[in-house]
């Protein structure tokens, strides 16, 4: 079915109203030589039962955290998140709404989202945040933008545990633009201060530390932003973690100028990965240099209490080549659901969540270190996600406990993380979602694969 | 003042106006629980602890409310005849949301191994190949986030296919005076340097496009951006000799896809002379605007081009079976974490499934006929510069407005905007792409009557503009605010609740 509701009779009407004899008429203008003559070459259509059936069919063979307890992590997490989102999300009145660019048809919308600002300006301890960017890797590339557009410097140092991908898709976009990236390697699993020193210079727009980092560990961002603040103007960009940030130090705790991170922990199912969305927060002094759309708080003509997208001479629509950034169409149901899992957390619930991963996290790593030949690879404190190093080949490990129903963490080595290690480090993650049981059957199997 | 009192103020018509959540927070009530701790606790060191401890919450049903209550205070194309220009904001299928929403999709992570996902590595492999044979191109990267970042991507793509042939000097994009902003913007993220080509009466003008190319120099050009049908709603009839030119100069011919609801199945970019373009699932197949987003920007490339391609490309194998390629020697690398928007394809890929191919073929047939016919209903009253049916001169699936008529009797184009919006349709796309102008794209999925509603609903207004200006003046008096003060909104920005 195509969802067209024109009758023949409707069409005829609709010809003579125009004026024409056939549908053709109108495509006249478009050159004989470069019109389709034959239909395209696609499967026939189907109707909504063979939809769906087919749909499932393909679900089916398809298997992941609704049916093996999950332990990975890297920038895409297993969080619990309300059965009410998923009903509210799907009112049409936000699933098909435009951008809110109409204010008086569009206060539900732009109230969620400047909500959904305060929100994440609040978790990230700043005192802005945008109304969402892509995912995480992109959230990344227009903060290290927006740190070298407001000091018209052309250089970022970028901690080196930082997630791989977001490394990579940072090189993408600072390829052409004549900005330099350097790289500040780890020491232990972490990015020392000293580290940061060695690498400053008048040059500098930004330091991008990741915390916890891409191993999990928690840098000490403390030290690192206050190395680059040394030199004056010097952002410090933490990239964050929103569920840590309800229990552990924030960005702005820490002396971030700037915070970004992966909003997919903030009520987003897995999705293979997207849709995700990014989020940005920052100081007051960038407001006018940020990057997507910013919903601000104004009166009416009547003097009530009135939203509407703000500041847009930023944004592409009207400026163009000169504007802070090409981001038109953002991450907004994605924004949504976030705002609706924090309201329905707020701090307390979200404290507890973020407390629980953190026991079981340690619960875990405490039982798979009392395993013969099982070490953890770096000492330092972590979250919701350690990095163990197995005593036998990684993929080994993934192997057999996929088998057995388990997806036991993310191997380190491999393409898939852009060449992270040749060694074989397994990335663990753990979310409140997972249970004391499935946890000890999770060091079960890997004493099992490890005799 | 009473509760009550204060509520009133603030509203206005019989909808009241929603608190804020942190006006509504309620110490110590949270609006959901979790299972008791079963594993012993671990002290977090005194170093790292703190944390926001901010964030407001109150019950669940309270929650519902809140949210009930905003979705009340929103126009949607569930609800409301919503023609804007550009944004093909046509029907979303809920087939298409309870598929995204199956466990066996929505329930994977993005870093499994293959082996687990063949299912939804296989819906990402046909929706890529639908898509080529959609554009008549030859390799379809399912990558970019939305259109925006498709153009980014693209253009990374071509510089580096310039690069790589010895002509990296290729740093000059030309795009049309009727673009959207987010190409020249997106020529700036790559490094590129923006020239404006002119229109004439919404069609290119092929003598300023060669002029253009000789002032900045052939050899320095690496693509022409063109959307076709313009966004002033007219397939171009030149565009053959267009991308002759383009491709005379050594440069690609770009398409902004952005109005493939006009072409499906008529023409294929490919066979105009395209070499790249993006698509907007959100606009063509139907995936949900969602209030902003997501979107989802796959772009579609010729055979020279596809080795730039970003990473990863979804596969097949000999054996029948799928796999993620990550091994691209030129490719221009990632340009967004894991695999790309993976629950709008599988709503894109439920779409076209749909459709089939004479579906999609009437998909555009249908959404060119309801734009001719509201343009034939209205053109007497709206003066259209650009369709003229008895001189074979029609739009394709929209169309532009400058009622300068109207304009002249003292209403400015919001005024009739916010007029819409008392009869429950949302304003279309205004000042874009040219001056003074309406934009009004129906879409395919609008009934008869619906689009007669809209006819008569803008005669309406034509004849109040006449007869009671005030009311067009005041406008909107039925929404849930008067106009926004947007101009305080910017100079004293209030982004945050304090």
């Amino acid at each position: 079915m195509d969802y067209t509701q024109l009758n023949s009779t409707q069409r005829q009407e609709m010809f003579d109203a125009i004026g024409i004899q056939s549908i053709d008429e109108l495509f006249d203008v478009i050159p004989t030589e470069i019109r389709c003559e034959d239909e395209l070459d696609l499967m026939p259509a189907l109707s909504e039962l063979e939809l769906q059936r087919a749909m499932a069919e393909m679900a089916s063979h398809n298997h992941g955290a609704h049916d093996m307890p999950c332990f990975m992590g890297c920038g895409a997490y297993d969080h619990f998140y309300p059965a009410l989102i998923d009903q509210l999300i799907s009112r049409g009145e936000f699933l098909t709404s435009y951008t809110p660019y109409q204010a008086e048809a569009s206060q539900g919308s732009l109230q969620a989202f400047f909500e959904f600002q305060t929100q994440i300006a609040r978790l990230a301890g700043l005192d802005i945040a945008n109304a969402s960017l892509y995912d995480g890797a992109t959230a990344v590339a227009e903060a290290a933008l927006l740190s070298t557009n407001t000091t018209r410097r052309n250089e970022v140092l970028v901690a080196s545990t930082m997630h791989p991908e977001y490394i990579a898709v940072l090189r993408t976009v600072l390829s052409d633009v004549h900005i330099k990236i350097t790289m500040l390697d780890a020491t232990d699993g972490c990015i020392a201060p000293e580290t940061v020193e060695a690498a400053m210079s008048d040059n500098v727009a930004g330091v991008i530390v990741q915390s916890p980092n891409i191993w999990g560990q928690i840098e000490d961002w403390d030290a690192c932003f206050a190395e680059a603040h040394k030199t004056p103007k010097t952002a410090g960009i933490a990239v964050f973690n929103p569920i840590a940030c309800a229990l552990l130090k924030t960005p702005g705790e820490c002396g971030a100028d700037i915070a970004v991170g992966e909003g997919q922990p903030l009520g987003n199912a897995l999705n293979l990965g997207g849709p995700y969305l990014g989020l940005l927060a920052a100081k007051e002094s960038f407001t006018r240099k940020m990057p997507g759309r910013l919903v601000g708080m104004t009166t009416d003509e009547e003097g009530r209490r009135a939203f509407c997208l703000t500041l847009q001479t930023r944004e592409q629509h009207i400026r163009g080549a000169k504007a802070t950034s090409n981001v038109c169409t953002n991450q907004g149901l994605m924004a949504m659901r976030a705002t609706m899992f924090m309201t329905t957390f707020g701090s307390e619930g979200m404290c507890e969540m973020a407390s629980q991963c953190w026991h079981k996290a340690h619960y875990l790593a405490g039982e798979i270190l009392k395993l013969d030949g099982w070490k953890l690879t770096y000492d330092g404190e972590f979250f919701n996600e350690f990095t163990v190093e197995c005593p036998c080949d990684v993929t080994k490990v993934v192997d057999f406990c996929k088998v057995r129903g388990f997806l036991p963490g993310v191997a380190a080595a491999g393409r898939r993380m852009q060449g992270l290690s040749k060694g074989n480090e397994l990335i663990i993650a753990v979310t409140e979602k997972r249970t004391k049981s499935e946890m000890d059957g999770l060091v079960a199997l890997l004493k099992e694969v490890s005799l | 003042m009473t509760t009550l009192e204060a509520v009133k103020k603030q509203s206005r018509g019989c909808k009241p106006t929603e608190p804020l959540i942190f006006e509504k927070h309620v110490e110590h009530i949270i609006g959901v629980d979790l299972p008791p701790l079963d594993v012993p606790e671990t002290k977090v060191p005194s170093v790292f602890a703190g944390g926001c401890k901010t964030l407001p919450s109150f019950g669940q049903h309270d929650v519902m409310a809140h949210y009930t209550h905003l979705s009340d205070r929103n126009f949607s194309v569930d609800g409301n005849f919503y023609p804007l220009g550009s944004c093909t904001m046509k029907h979303n299928p809920r087939v298409n949301e309870w598929g995204a929403a199956l466990p066996g999709f929505a329930c994977l992570h993005p870093l499994q191994d293959e082996d687990t996902i063949q299912g939804a590595l296989r819906l990402l492999y046909e929706t890529r190949t639908m898509l080529e044979e959609i554009a008549g191109l030859h390799e379809v990267s399912l990558q970019p986030a939305a259109g925006a970042h498709g153009e980014f991507t693209a253009l990374k793509v071509i510089r580096a296919y310039f690069s790589d042939h010895g002509q990296p000097e290729r740093t000059v994009v030309l795009a049309a005076d009727t673009a959207h902003g987010t190409n020249p913007a997106s020529c700036t993220m790559c490094g590129a340097s923006v020239q404006i080509v002119r229109t004439v009466d919404g069609q290119t003008d092929l003598e300023h496009l060669k002029e253009v190319i000789e002032g900045v120099g052939a050899e320095n050009i690496a693509a022409f951006m063109i959307t076709n049908p313009s966004t002033a709603g007219l397939f171009d009839a030149h565009i053959k000799e267009i991308a002759d030119i383009v491709h005379a100069a050594g440069a690609k011919l770009y398409l902004d896809g952005a109005n493939m609801n006009a072409l499906l199945g008529r023409v294929r970019p490919g066979d105009f002379g395209a070499d790249a373009m993006h698509y907007n699932t959100h606009k063509t197949f139907s995936t949900p605007h969602g209030g902003g987003g997501p979107g989802s920007g796959p772009i579609a490339v010729t055979e020279e081009l596809a080795p730039y391609l970003p990473v990863p490309q979804v596969m097949m194998a000999d054996d029948g079976s799928f796999y993620l390629d990550r091994d691209r020697e030129k490719t221009i690398g990632k340009v967004r974490s894991f695999i790309g928007q993976f629950g709008v394809l599988v709503r894109c890929w439920a779409y076209i499934s749909a459709c089939g191919p004479n579906g999609l073929r009437n998909v555009s047939d249908t959404a060119v006929l309801n734009a001719n016919y509201i343009a034939a209903k209205l053109c007497s009253r709206y003066s259209m510069p650009f369709f003229d049916p008895k001189n074979g001169k029609f739009c394709a699936h929209e169309f532009v407005t400058v009622p300068q008529d109207l304009l002249d009797k003292g209403v400015t184009l919001i005024d009739i905007a916010k007029r819409m919006i008392d009869y429950g349709v949302h304003p279309p796309t205004m000042h874009w792409p040219i001056h003074d102008c309406l934009m009004v794209e129906p879409t395919e999925t609008e009934s008869k009557a619906a689009l007669d509603s809209f006819i008569d609903v803008m005669l309406q207004i034509a004849d109040e503009i006449s007869s009671e200006i005030e009311l067009i003046l005041k406008s909107p008096l039925e929404s849930d605010i008067a106009r926004a003060d947007e101009v305080t909104a910017a100079r004293k920005p209030i982004i945050t609740f304090k």
